[in-house]
Order: structure tokens, then sequence, then C-alpha cells
């Protein structure tokens, strides 16, 4: 920890005070000598072959945004157990260095530093925020090692050091404002929290309205700090709209929902999401509020699949729950059984020789379907599903949508003919690239 | 312009107040009437909405559970005098570094025991309509309880025995001493009163805002700011900036964004402050 770092600085420079004001000419020397010597014993011996392979992970473990940052890191301890019982990789174990990021964007770029700094990580997986991704983005590409990103977010993310496993705005919406058009009618308000996933992912809706003949009427966007939704639902109701797109990000705004519900409008007005139960909010809310709310996400807990059905064993007999499993949290699993695929494949933790694997098209029986690694965007084929939310806290599955490509990074975003692409592509600059 | 949207944004304004006001009594007691900086008012109210939830949960009708809530915030709050605050009364800076302290273990605590997505209530209430627009009933029945809530706070505190000589230990605790009040303990139990509302606030609250591990950030905010507003007279300073305040930062709100709306409360404290450097009420002439 850096901490350390400071007080050890801080006492041998007392010492060498110390000393200065006692010793004399050779034994001054000597002892100054002796105490850089020691700091030679903080410089850490030249990995062996038998050593553990170290990854980094910096997640929300605490603050408003743990009801995703808790699962996310038992996915990768849930992954990084598999991988080891299975052999570990190039015969050595993997051994996660775990941090707090807290719900703090500053602490994501603090500990990539020192996890690639101190701790020499040979792969990073970090992040929920879309915020933290973008922060972190540069660092990995500069220090050469895989990043992996595994949340849903608002898409277009191009990097040749990040491979996403979160579906993007693409795929979830692409999926599911068609449905809710269908469904409920033409006229949509968007419900959105106020920083780039938000603002991003309403300028996506926008997009996908216009082009199935539909309008958004209406948007509110809204700091995480919020608590009293009533400016909003009265802006929904002199909006009059068909259905209510929400984006809910963190606990406090899970009251959006109950308040939504409470105020009576659920009866005329339709609610869908891309994020809401990707944190559980499905558990915090009434059964009333959470009736009826569709949503579009790549994993659904209650699906049946043998891939499935052994993971949620595996999870349940080492976390001792059984509340249900959240996407980023499969995201995170399908991320790190990736990466060590690829580093099998490879032969080597040498970055670019993992690079070049995680992009010879990698594929994986996961819990939530098949998925496939996209070449050239690095982004994931995957499963979207549309589910609507039950009685009993956990969602039904209305609809599979089987292998839906990420396609508008596979329209921007091609990272073998254009190695050096470092850039977050949004609907808005859509037009300049390529 | 609408006279049913007129309608329903001054009763949600006036909800919206009533909200922020039940959540700051509590403070308004150990601050503005103490003086004692409790940074962990937002952990108390939390404490007060799982155990109310808890409660609810174990199979105790809402009122039970909001009575349960009550005693035992109010019974950690004494507590919490006895070992924490009784030692630093004069002290500003320790209390607010101990309180703060308090805080962040009280919710990591939380996230520990009761995990960060707890089950909701097992209820929700029915909504009223007026006009074209509908509001939550349960709303409505806030705005009865922050003004019942008041009102018994300020007999409490102006017309019982335990009122005039809490108001006393506070006021001259020396003279006090002098006479025989026995300041101590009267302050241990004003300070369980201040810790009993938040547990209250939370309870009650548990309808319209999820429990929690963070849900006191919320509000702790807006409540210190109004209570720093309301100057020398705890309970109807505080009354006035909170309804104030919080019904203009609501209006603002659902005519521009919950940007502007903050901003105006932030905005107008700095402007309130400026203006009446001692709190709005520097110089009413009334009892509380």
């Amino acid at each position: 920890m850096p901490f350390e770092r400071k007080s050890e600085l801080l006492v041998r420079a007392m010492l060498r005070d110390a000393i200065r004001r006692m010793a004399s000419g050779w034994r001054k020397n000597l002892i100054c000598a002796a105490l850089i010597g020691t700091t030679f014993l903080t410089v850490p011996p030249p990995a062996r072959a038998d050593d553990p392979i170290k990854i980094g992970s910096i997640f929300d473990l605490t603050g408003d945004l743990n009801i995703y940052g808790i699962q996310q890191s038992r996915g990768l301890h849930l992954a990084v157990d598999k991988i080891n019982e299975d052999g570990g990789l190039l015969g050595r174990k993997v051994e996660i260095v775990e941090s707090d990021a807290q719900s703090q964007q500053a602490k994501y770029t603090q500990y990539a530093n020192t996890l690639l700094m101190r701790d020499h990580i040979s792969a990073l997986f970090a992040g929920l925020t879309s915020s933290a991704r973008e922060a972190i983005r540069p660092i990995a590409r500069r220090a050469n090692i895989p990043y992996f990103y595994s949340s849903l977010y608002e898409g277009g993310a191009c990097d040749k050091q990040t491979f996403v496993t979160g579906p993007s705005a693409s795929q979830q919406l692409g999926v599911l404002i068609p449905w809710a058009i269908k469904t409920y009618g033409r006229r949509l308000f968007v419900m959105a929290p106020d920083y780039n996933f938000g603002t991003i992912s309403t300028e996506w809706i926008r997009k996908y309205a216009a082009d199935n003949q539909a309008e958004v009427i209406g948007t509110d966007i809204l700091p995480l700090t919020v608590t009293d939704y009533s400016p909003t639902i009265q802006k929904i109701q002199q909006a009059k709209p068909d259905v209510v797109v929400a984006l809910p990000v963190g606990a406090n705004q899970t009251g959006f929902l109950e308040q939504f519900a409470a105020a009576g409008l659920k009866q005329k007005i339709g609610l869908v999401s891309t994020n809401y139960g990707s944190g559980n909010q499905q558990i915090a809310l009434s059964v009333d509020a959470a009736r009826g709310i569709a949503v579009s996400p790549e994993y659904v807990s209650s699906a049946k699949s043998p891939q499935n059905e052994a993971f949620k064993q595996a999870w349940q007999t080492k976390f001792q729950t059984t509340d249900p499993i959240i996407g980023p949290a499969v995201d995170v699993w399908n991320a790190a059984l990736l990466w060590a695929s690829a580093v099998k494949k490879a032969g080597t933790i040498d970055s670019d020789k993992v690079i070049a694997a995680l992009e010879s098209g990698l594929s994986l029986d996961s819990p939530n379907g098949a998925i496939t690694l996209d070449a050239r965007s690095h982004h994931l084929v995957q499963s979207i599903f549309i589910a609507k939310g039950n009685d009993k806290r956990d969602f039904d599955i209305i609809e599979t949508h089987d292998r839906v490509g990420p396609a508008f990074e596979q329209k921007v975003c091609d990272l073998i003919a254009q190695p050096q692409l470092a850039k977050h592509f949004t609907s808005l600059n859509d037009a300049k690239s390529r | 312009m609408e006279v049913d949207l007129v309608a329903i944004t001054l009763i949600s304004a006036v909800a919206s107040a009533a909200v922020l006001l039940i959540a700051t009594l509590g403070l308004a007691v150990v601050f503005g009437l103490m003086g004692v900086i409790n940074l962990a008012h937002g952990e108390f109210i939390m404490l007060g909405a799982y155990a109310a939830l808890l409660s609810t949960r174990a199979g105790l009708p809402f009122w039970a559970a909001i009575i349960v809530a009550v005693v035992l915030a109010a019974a950690f709050g004494a507590m919490v005098e006895l070992l924490l605050i009784r030692r630093l009364y004069s002290r500003i800076l320790d209390t607010m570094l101990a309180t703060w302290g308090l805080s962040l273990v009280l919710y990591q605590a939380a996230v520990v025991v009761f995990g960060a997505v707890t089950p909701g209530l097992g209820f929700s209430f029915s909504s009223v309509n007026i006009g074209a627009y509908g509001i939550s009933a349960y709303l409505l029945v806030l705005i009865a309880v922050a003004a019942l809530l008041t009102a018994a706070l300020y007999l409490l505190l102006t017309r019982t025995s335990y009122g005039v000589l809490a108001r006393a230990a506070v006021q001259d605790p020396q003279m006090s001493a002098a006479i025989g009040i026995d300041a101590a303990r009267i302050n241990t139990a004003t300070f369980a009163l201040g810790s009993g509302l938040a547990g209250f606030a939370g309870a009650v609250l548990l309808p319209i805002v999820p429990a929690t591990p963070g849900m006191g950030f919320a509000f702790v905010v807006k409540a210190f700011l109004g209570v720093v507003i309301a100057g020398p007279l705890a309970l109807s300073g505080t009354v006035m900036a909170i309804g104030v305040l919080g019904a203009l930062s609501n209006i603002t709100a659902s005519v521009w964004s919950a940007v502007f709306g903050d901003l105006l409360f932030f905005g107008a404290t700095i402007a309130l402050l400026r203006v009446f450097p001692q709190g709005i009420s520097q110089s009413w002439r009334m009892k509380l």
C-alpha cells in the first residue's frame, strides 16, 4: 500500500537525522550504507516459475454500488477456484489481488496503479460504472495488460487492451426498445442516471425509437444522490407516455421504481429497463412495484440449463446464499474463463501473446448460454433475454434472443485492422467513425 | 396552466418538505438544541429503518414495527451518549471525529450483517387521484405525520417538566447544576430523544425509501444545512428552513431538473447565512 511507503520514508529520514547528529566520519558512512542496503529488502525478488500468476481485481465492495460489486468479486473468486481446481494455468496457480473501490471514482485509478506497479499483475478485472472504465482504460493501455470490463454499459469502448464481457446498449436496447414499442406504444419517457452511461444510453434510446417510428417525448437525468422522485413522477404524468424506460443505478434510484408504483402509474404506463435487476433491486422492492417490469439482461438467474445449474450449485455452496445471481457476476466469470483459455492457448502470460489469443475467436459454454468473444470489437456475441418481474422477487423469461452481436461495436471498432484505436464511440460521433 | 397540475405540484412540494422535516427533527434536537454535531445521524435513521423492516418481516403490524424502531434507536442513542458523547461536550471537532467514525462503523456493520440488498416491505400503499394526476396516498399521510410530530415535540419541550429541564440543562449547565438539575441524565435523555426521532424517521419513511446501508447519506447533508440555517430556535427555525427550502427545491426540480433543485437549496443556504449569520430565527421571539 502507498501508506507503508510514506511511513518507511519517514522512518528512514528520522533515522538519518538521528545518526547525523550522533555519529561522525566513517561510522556515519557505515550506518548510512546499512540503511540504504535495507531499501533493497523492499524490492520484490524476481518471480520464479512456480509462483502463482497474479491477477488484479477492483470492485465496489462497499458504498452505494456494492449491490453489484460484491457479486462481481464473488464471480471472479468462483472462476479462479475453478481454474485452480482444473490444474491452474501453465502449471501455476492463479491468485487474486483484490481492492475495494468503495464506490469512489478516484480509488479506481489509485488501485489500478498500485496493482500494476506493486503487484505486477498479469490481467485486471475491474469496474462497474462507465466512468470507472474510462478512468482505467488508459492505465491498462500504458501498462499493456489485458483489462476486462464486465458490466452492462452504453457501448462503444474500443481499445486494444480492453475486453468487454458485459452487454452493450446496442445489444440490450436493440432488443428491448422494439419489443417495448410493439407491446406498449410509441411514446417513450426516459429516466436515467446523470453520468456517461445514462446520457449516452438515452441517445441510443432516441435512435432506436426513431428507427421504429417512435419518439422519446421526455427525459429526466438524475444524479445518483437523489431520493425524492416526485418531480420526475410529475414530469412523467405531464408527458403522458406509453412506456417509461428506466435505467436505475445504485441503491437510491431503486426508490424511483417504488414511488412510480405508489403513484399508481403502473396501470397506465409500461416500465422497461436494461439494468434493473442487475443489482438484485427486485429483492428490495415491494411485490406490487416489482411485478411486470420488463428487462433485457444477458443473464437470468432462474434460467434452466445444465451450465447454469452447475454454476448456481457451486455459488450457493461457496457463498452460503440463495439470493439470485446477477448479470455482472456472470460477466466477470466469463471474463476470467476467457482469459484463462487465452493464456492456455498462448502458452504464456506475456500480454501481447495473450491479447492475440483473445483475438482468435474464443468461445465458451457459459451459465448464460453460448458466448463468443468477437475478435475485432473485443465484445461478446451472447444471448439477450426479455424477462418480466414476477411475484416471487425474481424474473420469468418471456423471450430468448440467441447470438445477439454487438452491432454498433462491430461496425465502428476493428482492433485487428486498426490496433492503435483507443476511443469511446457513442452514437453522437458514429457518423465520424470509419 | 391546469389547476390539477398546480395542485399536484404544491402538494408534492409540501410532501417532500414533510419527508425532509421528519428526517431532520432528530437532528434539530441533538444539534439545534444540544449543540452536539452528530455525524452519525444518517446511520440512526438507517438503524430505525432496518429495525422496522425486520419487525414487519417477523410478523408485527407496521405501527408496532415503528414503535420497536423508536425504542431501539433511543436505547442505542442513550448508549452512545453515555459511552461517547458525554466525554466530548465542549469539544466540537472531537465530537465530529468521533461521530464520523461511529457512522463509518455502523454503515459497514450494516453491510456485513444485512448485506447490500435486503428484501423490502411486503406491502405497498394505494394512490390518490388529483384530477389527472396520481400521488401516493402515503405521501399525504406523511404530511400529517410531520405536522403532528412537530406539534408533539413542541409541547414536549415547552409544556412538560422534562422539556423545561432539558432546555435549562442545555442553555446553562452550571446554573442548572446549582439548582439541583442532574444535567448529565437529562442530556442522555435528550440525546436519546433525538436518536429516537431519527429511528422514527427511518421506520416511517420505509414505504418510500427502501432500507439500504447507505440510506442515511441522502438526508444528512440537507438535514444539517436546515438545522444550521434554523438558528437559535431549534424547532421553529428548522420547520421554517426545511419547510421553505424543501418545498422550493422540489418545485424547482419539477419544473427544471433535480440538479437545479439542489442548486437552489444550497444557494439559498449560502444567501440566508450571509443575511442571517446566526440563523433565520436569530431575532424571533418564540419559546423554541
